[in-house]
């Protein structure tokens, strides 16, 4: 990569080093025009920075999301594009059967492991970075251990769990039985009722330490002055945490929503090695991207297509991504703003 | 002040208590990686009777782990050069040149920050075909490089604008091209943002699952997700085989990171802290 | 580098190449082979050897896929372009996605000679339901039965049951001995449509219903069907405590490790459980019916077959394995090692289990939903499966069942429409 194979400390002339950016509008760098010649090969330049960026991006990105809006309106006989049929495939969808329960399931299940997700992977993030923050004997190695799965494939995060997991030879349940608590030994995976959840306890364990991270950045920026000021005031603890800490850390809060949500809606490769294509058992799993896979590559026991369907679910999920998103990139800026 | 103390133990409690949530089940898949089936049905919280490095060398072979290895590495490293060229060159001319439409460009590049590229496969798997790149390391490269960019030029552009102003210009007054002041001037300043960079996606990509499973067909060209979950398929019911190629894929990213941790925690979450 | 040693090296490089030495050598033709059968490969490997020692310049990789992700993963490789040489293909409607899409190549008689000499029965599994055309060699039937251990039932007191009442009994008394009766779990789906075709032909009358249901004068709503899946909740309480979570991988480690006593599945078992534990004393017998004294029914089908890929760059290598295929030394090397009821003609069955999997199939009945209703989406089979994972969690009734499955086969199975 250019300007690596310079020794450390650069070339050309020396400033100091580069204070870290901050988001809020800067001033650009005013090039000195020279006459047009100046300012044309500069055009030239700006082309070829930009080019390849924007090229690459454009046709590996823009144009498959865009694309995979239009071919929902068409119809499919398995890879091939037939003719348009507008709406068709969306009417299929939400009104046939077996495809509208299997859309409202899918769509319920996102909703569980996101509210599932918020409390338990969010809220212990947020206790957990309230006590690192405090600086306790040890906190550099705690950082370092909770972070640890994060950096784990999902491959093996789900592999090890289902393994766990096991109805009659996993750890779980035997630890349960050491535990006098054989009562609750269950097949956390195999019962309807337990499966999703135990999937979604599954996920926050590996990414636990990811908001903690974040809350605790957060919670290091706030300037100590203001910490200080209110303890002068007498304030306890608690109320200094929840009327000084909290309301700064908001955009971390937000941060960390938003991509609680985009997560939870985009979930597929942990339901899909514990417990496979079909989301089951009896589709207690199955959540609209293991939905979405299954109409656009094939069943599981015959390799059907339905890209027609599987595109029409595509579409349903960008709308709902990108709309919340643009609401919260938006509210974001806006409280960024006041509070600068 | 006598509250303060009594948090500090139960702190302590808290935090131990999730540690060893965290660590237990992977201890737990180191052990059993060394012993036989049997022992880890009966014995499962034991320390192995007998160290079965056997079970290793099992995988390493049958499941062609260097194999796979050696196809992540390639790929990651390929897709990382890409986004750190294309993102810095697109991030310095974000960063420091004013013209019409860098607005825009900026969000239109960051649109891509909260797009699921996912829901586009089936385009980009036609698009593949087309091109001729489906089932080749070129299909995935691109997809990651492209799917990296909207981070790389996040975090590149608050770079490059922070530096003082008047460095290129004055580079520019003794007559240096633009692209030796981009090259020999503005890159190495930004040097902390292409760590940052790298990090962000080296794990993600690395780790990465979806888009092997649908561009990958040929065992050679499999990547160790993808490899690993071929392996679980045929092993599925030789748990010792499992848990050492567990264990075994694990390792690679488990010792990278224990020994650069601080790194990996500020380029993971690079893009929720801003810098 | 200095530009004399550049230009030395590529001269080396050329002469290197131009060398006659080197042309000589024709390198082999390699095929791959994509299957589900992951626990065949060793025989398959074997397999593939004498046919590698028959043909030097021909070399076959085999390789499996976890049977839950192989329709999927073919479906997507193929549709890239891309794919095995040999493809190891399901029956019935589980061919048509494929053959129809034109991924397959078809063959006949003149190009597999040794086709000729199938039965009829075998070949219709291998045929496109659209054209009629041959697109495979077919490759074995499949029996689902019901293994029991022979050991277990002997400390246990027990003998085959001759009527369902007898099957109950026997349940119970190796409950009480503290064994888990029968090894099957919910997790899966597709086991529990196994279990239903272990256990519901007796009930709904095998072949009769087959034949009225398929030609569409009574759907699956009837209570002869109904009632018939209804049988299977009788069982659930003989199963593992927590057999909705015990996927077929645990299913096959209870039965294996003799922790429980009967495994309802289907006859490719057989070589694999010797395979893994060859001290476990076990044969089959098929699920009684309701009043003893009458043959029950036992569901089979033909299970796949062995077909090439339509883009194939190899076309001839594969027509020799194909070929190969379909010859009675390798449908005998595959009965003797697997254990498996090969398709090919004139095979000679030795195993004892198998014979006795051979006996029971003189009164066979078609596996109904992967014979009869997988011609297209959503599938009999799918439909079966997830309901009855909400059946046997006691969430739906077999009428529910039944309803579910009728009205989402409507969708493209038009005599159900209106039901």
């Amino acid at each position: 990569m250019p300007g690596s194979n310079r020794s450390a400390a650069g070339s050309g002339p020396r400033r100091a080093e580069a204070p870290p950016p901050s988001v809020a509008l800067t001033r650009f760098a005013r090039p000195r025009p020279r006459g047009l010649t100046r300012r044309g090969s500069q055009r030239l330049w700006l082309v070829i920075f930009l080019a390849p960026a924007t090229a690459l991006f454009a046709l590996f990105t823009t144009y498959p999301i865009v694309s995979a809006l239009v071919y929902s309106l068409y119809r499919w006989e398995g890879i091939g594009r037939r003719e348009l049929v507008g709406l068709e495939n969306f009417v299929r969808l939400f009104t046939t059967f077996p495809y509208s329960q299997l859309l409202l399931n899918a769509f319920w299940h996102n909703v569980v492991v996101f509210v599932v997700t918020m409390l338990a992977q969010n809220v212990v993030a947020l206790g957990l970075a309230l006590l690192l923050a405090r600086g306790p004997w040890g906190a550099k190695v705690y950082r370092v251990i909770f972070f640890l799965p994060v950096t784990l494939s999902l491959i093996i995060v789900g592999f090890l769990w289902a393994l766990f997991l096991n109805p009659v030879f996993g750890i779980v349940n035997q630890l349960l039985a050491t535990l006098g608590l054989a009562a609750l030994a269950r097949p956390w995976l195999g019962d309807t009722h337990t499966a999703l959840v135990t999937l979604t306890l599954v996920n926050a364990w590996r990414w636990l330490g990811f908001p903690t991270i974040v809350f605790l950045a957060g919670i290091n920026a706030v300037p100590d002055e203001y910490l200080e000021a209110a303890r002068l005031d007498g304030a306890t603890e608690w109320q200094v945490t929840r009327h000084v800490v909290f309301p700064l850390l908001a955009s971390a809060v937000t941060i960390i929503v938003l991509l609680t949500f985009i997560g939870s809606f985009n979930w597929f490769e942990l339901p899909y090695i514990v417990q496979g294509v079909s989301g089951g058992p009896n589709r207690s799993t199955d959540v609209l991207g293991l939905f979405f896979y299954r109409m656009a590559f094939g069943e599981v026991d015959t390799g059907l297509q339905d890209i027609g369907v599987g595109s029409a679910i595509a579409v349903l999920m960008f709308i709902l991504l990108v709309t919340v998103s643009v609401f919260a990139a938006g509210w974001l800026r806006r409280r960024e703003v006041e509070l600068a | 002040m006598t509250k303060r103390t009594l948090w500090m133990p139960l702190g302590q409690l808290v935090l131990v208590l999730n540690s060893v949530v965290v660590l237990v089940p992977l201890l737990i898949m180191m052990l059993s990686a060394f012993k036989n089936t049997r022992e880890i049905f009966q014995n499962a919280f034991d320390l192995p009777v007998v160290w079965r490095w056997e079970n290793f060398t099992r995988v390493w072979v049958e499941a062609k782990f260097a194999l796979y290895f050696r196809n992540s590495v390639v790929i990651t490293l390929a897709s990382i050069v890409v986004i750190l060229v294309l993102g810095a060159m697109a991030g310095y001319a974000l960063g420091r040149f004013r013209f019409g439409g860098n607005d825009l460009l900026y969000l239109y590049f960051l649109s891509g920050l909260m797009l699921p590229l996912r829901l586009g496969i089936i385009p980009l798997f036609i698009l593949m075909r087309n091109l001729r790149l489906l089932d080749t390391p070129w299909a995935l490269i691109l997809t990651y490089a492209a799917s990296g960019l909207p981070s790389a030029v996040f975090i590149l552009t608050g770079f490059f604008r922070a530096l003082p102003s008047d460095l290129d210009s004055a580079a520019r007054i003794d007559g240096a091209s633009e692209w030796l002041i981009y090259r020999r001037v503005m890159l190495p300043l930004v040097r902390p943002a292409l760590i940052i960079v790298a990090v962000y996606n080296l794990i993600p990509i690395w780790n990465d699952f979806f888009f092997p499973l649908v561009f990958i067909h040929s065992d050679r060209l499999k990547t160790v997700p993808l490899g690993m979950t071929a392996f679980f398929g045929q092993y599925y019911t030789d748990w010792a085989t499992l848990f050492a190629g567990l264990t075994l894929a694990a390792l690679p990213v488990v010792a990278l990171y224990v020994l650069l941790s601080q790194h990996f925690i500020r380029g993971l979450t690079a893009g929720a802290l801003k810098g | 580098m200095s530009r004399r040693v550049l230009v030395g090296l590529v001269v080396c490089l050329c002469v290197a190449t131009l060398d006659p030495g080197a042309v000589t050598a024709q390198p082999p033709v390699k095929l791959t082979f994509w299957s589900w059968r992951v626990e065949d490969k060793w025989a398959y490997d074997k397999m593939i050897q004498v046919f590698e020692q028959r043909n030097p310049g021909i070399q076959v990789e085999f390789v499996p896929f976890k049977q839950t992700e192989y329709n999927t993963i073919l479906s997507s490789a193929l549709t890239g372009g891309k794919g095995p040489d040999i493809i190891h293909l399901r029956a019935y409607g589980g061919l048509e996605t494929f053959s129809a899409a034109g991924f397959v190549a078809p063959l006949d008689f003149d190009t597999v000679p040794e086709l000729k000499t199938f039965s009829r029965q075998m070949l219709d599994g291998a045929r496109g339901r659209k054209d009629g055309k041959l697109y495979g060699v077919p490759f074995a039937s499949q029996t689902i039965v019901v293994y029991y251990n022979k050991k277990i039932f002997s400390q246990a007191g027990v003998s085959i049951p001759k009527s369902w009442d007898e099957f109950l009994a026997v349940c119970k008394t190796l409950k009480d001995k503290g064994v888990v009766p029968i090894a099957n779990g919910a997790k899966e789906g597709w086991t529990l449509e196994l279990m239903a075709g272990a256990v519901a032909p007796n009930f709904y009358g095998g072949t009769v219903f087959y034949d009225a249901v398929t030609s569409g004068h009574t759907s699956f709503k009837d209570p002869t069907y109904t009632n018939a899946l209804a049988r299977m909740l009788e069982l659930r309480p003989y199963m593992h405590l927590n057999f909705m979570g015990v996927d077929y991988a645990t299913m096959q480690q209870l039965f294996l490790n003799e922790q429980a006593a009967m495994f309802m599945g289907g006859s490719w078992e057989i070589g694999f459980f010797k395979a893994q534990n060859k001290a476990l004393d076990f044969d089959v017998f098929a699920t009684p019916p309701l009043r003893g004294g009458q043959v029950p029914w036992v569901s089979s089908f033909n299970d796949g077959n062995y077909g090439i890929n339509a883009r194939t760059p190899s076309l001839d290598a594969a027509l020799k394995f194909i070929r190969f295929t379909a010859t009675r030394e390798f449908g005998q090397m595959f009965t003797d090692m697997l254990a498996q009821t090969s398709a090919v003609p004139g095979v000679v069955i030795t195993d004892p289990i198998l014979k006795h999997v051979q006996e029971m199939n003189r009164k066979a009945t078609p596996y109904m939903m992967l014979v009869g209703f997988r011609w297209q989406a959503p599938t009999g089979s799918t439909l079966l499966q997830s309901a009855l994972q909400g059946m046997m969690a006691g969430q739906k009734t077999p009428e529910q069942v039944g309803d579910e499955v009728t009205r989402g086969l409507s969708a493209w199975f038009e005599p159900f429409r209106g039901r």
